[in-house]
């Protein structure tokens, strides 16, 4: 990459200092010159033009020469490119399944947009699909009109006004919260879906409400030093909201009461922590988007971006393993399973992992995990096969037991 | 501990793989635009020095009358005060690629100072990067008005590559109106590079024009394809016998014939054959490559996040949207779910579950702390009790039995 740098660096001086145009330049002048001098003298002209012939071709030459120096740039700077992106081919092309789904890719991409609040470009790149379809669709009206439908249906269904509406409530709650340090929207929020919060056994609506005392409590302070005021403000919140939680959160609650007994110093009690943490805000505008995505039923952070992220980190690998199978000219066996493994940070793990201890193979569907009596888990086939349908000893311990007291178990 | 330090080093040599076309693409159009200057001032070379020469000449020979040599200077003044104008405005192009060239190559460069994969930083520049290669796959559907609008909204114009692909969906519409003119207007803008081009575009694009002359059924028409066809597509008459052949043989078929091979060649489906085509060359020129790079990343990232668990027909425990403690898999949530139905999963070794496993009786698998944690948040549960987050069931605690997952 310093390469790279270092060449491109080179280049843009050299075209700064490229003399190309000032060469033409005189070229021009000379012949303006001549030109000048035969219209003065008409006699003169065929002196005029034989001692033109040299400095002409020479000044043709110095142009060339400064391409040529341009010229030698550009090919430094190529020979760098190549060098970086050397071994480093993209991938080949030759199956590529994603473009047979480019409806699906759309559908991605316009979600995505709206997660991220990008509602114009959002509703931009909506149109631009119904337009591109709709050209499409009359070109091609009598081909396969059934699976066109699919398609339209596909792509209205899903960012639909009503995802539309949900994440434009989002973005407004949260710039309330964020902007303004407004949390009553988002409170509002969390009352209205309180049910389902509570079966997640979602802290939200606490939190916020914490947050909302803590808030009080610090109020307009620094402008003011009125503290009797907030605080009072706040004992009025806690008085009117905290009902609610007594039973559940009733030591948070006397945390955040007992803390009104330190009011003037609050800084140094023991419940400084509660009430100056500077995360406060962000941490709980993390919490709520979480939440609310998830009773979309929609994971917190675009998974577009996730997606594209791990598969930036995953090219190498894959790449290499392109590489050597090309010139082992072997295919993958397994169609279903990726033939190497991919080390993707942790926080890129969502889901437990159950490998089969004796065959190596990852649970499926077709080949879920077994537990046995004596709480060892191996693979449904492994079992089948170890048992042959009578009793066994476990593989780990001295355990025997028969298949049929094995149970499934759910990861 | 030492697997895990592993998996989260950002080696950006080797990430940089996404990102060849951002400065690929520059240095393609650069040199194209360098091989302009290079073939204007050669042209004017040409003209200049040997009209020099023969002026000089027939002065000194007395057949031209002063007027006339005065006027072959002028002509050649002009001709150079052309070639500076076009110098000038090659030069300011010249400049603007190296502009973005410069911001593409410093954008690469911030990677290498993020050491790791879970920096805060390395979050804003794969952003950036998504944001990249969405711009990208809009310019290739050929939704420009979206990529315009998110390049500026996210601050990204030098690194997208808008003009090209703008005049590259220009031309593609012109095509799929059937108007040739465009495309072959840019064929012989190229025409130095397409030489090496394995594609013939511009005979097939000569041939469409012969088609459509052929089509209207008029004797006239007929006659000037005749002429067309000698001058356009009979240039590289032994290597392309065949077509040029079947050519021949067009002007006897209608349009309703039944022959397969000319039934093809009068199909309006020729085309988005052209279209694409010309898509192809255009890309093989400036190399970039023929698949949007989305495609690249996303077929790589699902599979790299796929697990068995996404498309299983019953509901995960580990990562499910019913639960406050875990998140939802990015492969289950419903962007890309289906896009990822078809694709392989990914490979692991070894099992990945929380340390303190236990089943509880309906089989399902949760790490004991985060399950008596959820419990107690949940307010309907009643203590010495456990509540399964993704069923709902209520378990006595000393129904839970410690599972061994090795």
């Amino acid at each position: 990459m310093d390469l790279v740098q270092k060449e491109h660096d080179r280049l843009q001086k050299r075209l700064k200092a490229s003399q190309g145009i000032k060469n033409v330049q005189s070229t021009i002048d000379i012949l303006q010159q001549a030109r000048d001098a035969i219209a003065q003298d008409p006699n003169q002209a065929a002196v005029t033009l034989a001692k033109l012939q040299n400095p002409v071709k020479s000044s043709f030459e110095a142009i060339n020469d400064s391409l040529k120096e341009t010229h030698s740039g550009l090919n430094k700077y190529t020979k760098s490119l190549d060098k970086l992106f050397k071994d480093r081919p993209l991938p080949s092309t030759e199956h590529d399944v994603l473009s047979e789904q480019e409806h699906l890719i759309d559908r991605a991409i316009a979600m995505h947009l709206l997660r991220e609040g990008q509602f114009s470009v959002a509703a931009t790149f909506l149109s631009d699909i119904l337009d591109k379809k709709a050209m499409t669709q009359t070109s091609e009206s009598t081909v396969c009109s059934t699976d066109q439908a699919a398609i339209v249906f596909d792509i209205d269904e899903v960012p639909s006004d009503e995802i539309r509406k949900q994440f434009g409530q989002m973005y407004y709650i949260l710039h309330e919260l964020k902007e303004q340090k407004n949390l009553l929207p988002a409170i509002e929020w969390s009352r209205e879906n309180h049910e389902a919060l509570d079966a997640r056994g979602s802290n939200l609506e606490f939190e916020l409400c914490r947050l909302q005392f803590v808030w009080l409590y610090h109020g307009e302070s620094h402008e003011h030093g009125n503290k009797s005021g907030n605080v009072k403000a706040a004992m009025q919140y806690a008085q009117a909201e905290f009902q609610g939680f007594a039973p559940r959160y009733l030591r948070e609650v006397q945390q955040l009461i007992g803390a009104m007994a330190f009011c003037p110093n609050l800084r140094d009690s023991p419940y400084a922590s509660i009430f100056n943490n500077s995360s406060a805000w962000d941490d709980v505008a993390n919490f709520f988007t979480r939440e609310f995505c998830s009773l979309l039923g929609l994971s917190a952070d675009s998974p577009l971006y996730i997606a594209a992220t791990a598969g930036a980190i995953a090219l190498p690998t894959l790449l290499k393993l392109q590489t050597i199978m090309k010139a082992k000219r072997t295919e993958w066996t397994s169609e279903n399973e990726l033939p190497v493994e991919i080390s993707l940070p942790p926080s890129y793990l969502f889901h437990s992992i159950f490998v089969c201890p004796v065959s190596k193979e990852q649970a499926t569907d077709e080949n879920p995990p077994m537990m046995m009596p004596c709480g060892h888990v191996i693979a449904e086939d492994s079992l089948r096969r170890l048992s042959k349908g009578n009793r066994f000893k476990c593989p780990y311990c001295p355990n025997e037991s028969s298949p049929k007291d094995a149970r499934k178990v759910f990861l | 501990m030492a697997a895990e330090l592993i998996s989260i080093k950002l080696n950006p040599e080797s990430h940089l793989i996404l990102d060849q076309p951002l400065l690929r693409l520059p240095h393609e159009l650069a040199r194209r635009n360098f091989k302009t200057v290079q073939r204007s001032v050669e042209r004017e070379k040409e003209y200049v020095i040997p009209a020099l020469k023969e002026a000089a000449n027939a002065s000194l020979s007395n057949t031209h009358s002063p007027d006339q040599t005065l006027a072959a200077l002028d002509a050649m003044i002009s001709r150079m005060q052309g070639l500076k104008r076009k110098m000038q405005s090659l030069q300011e192009e010249e400049k603007k690629i190296q502009t973005h060239s410069r911001k593409r190559i410093q954008h690469l460069e911030t990677l290498h100072k993020i050491p790791s994969l879970a920096d805060v930083k390395y979050d804003q520049w794969s952003r950036v990067r998504l944001d990249r290669l969405l711009v990208d796959h809009m310019l290739r559907s050929g939704y420009s008005d979206s990529a315009k609008q998110l390049a500026k909204d996210r601050e990204i114009e030098d690194l997208v590559d808008l003009g090209v692909f703008t005049q590259c969906q220009r031309v593609v519409e012109s095509l799929r109106r059937g108007e040739t003119k465009e495309a072959l207007q840019w064929c012989g803008e190229n025409k130095a590079a397409l030489k090496k081009s394995q594609h013939n575009l511009e005979f097939e694009l000569r041939l469409q024009q012969y088609i459509e002359m052929v089509r209207t059924k008029d004797i006239n028409k007929k006659v000037e394809a005749i002429t067309h066809a000698r001058k356009y597509l009979t240039l590289n008459a032994e290597s392309q016998k065949d077509e040029v052949n079947q050519v021949a043989g067009l002007l006897v078929f209608t349009q309703d014939s039944r022959s397969e091979k000319y039934k093809i060649l009068f199909s309006p489906d020729r085309w988005k054959y052209l279209s694409d085509l010309f898509v192809q060359t255009h890309h093989e020129l400036l190399s970039l490559p023929s698949q949007p790079l989305l495609h690249i990343a996303l077929s790589a990232g699902l599979s790299a996040l796929k697990t068995p668990l996404c498309h299983s027909a019953y509901t995960s425990s580990s990562s499910n949207s019913q639960s406050t403690s875990t998140s939802v898999c990015p492969i289950c949530s419903t962007e890309l779910n289906e896009l990822a139905r078809k694709m392989p999963y990914a490979h692991h070794s070894k099992s990945y579950v929380e340390g303190d496993a236990i089943v509880l009786p309906n089989g399902r698998v949760y790490g004991k702390s985060r399950l008596l944690e959820i419990s107690k948040n949940v307010g309907s549960v009643e203590t010495g009790h456990v509540k399964d987050p993704t069923t709902g069931e209520v378990f006595n605690e000393n129904e839970m039995k410690k599972v061994y997952i090795m």
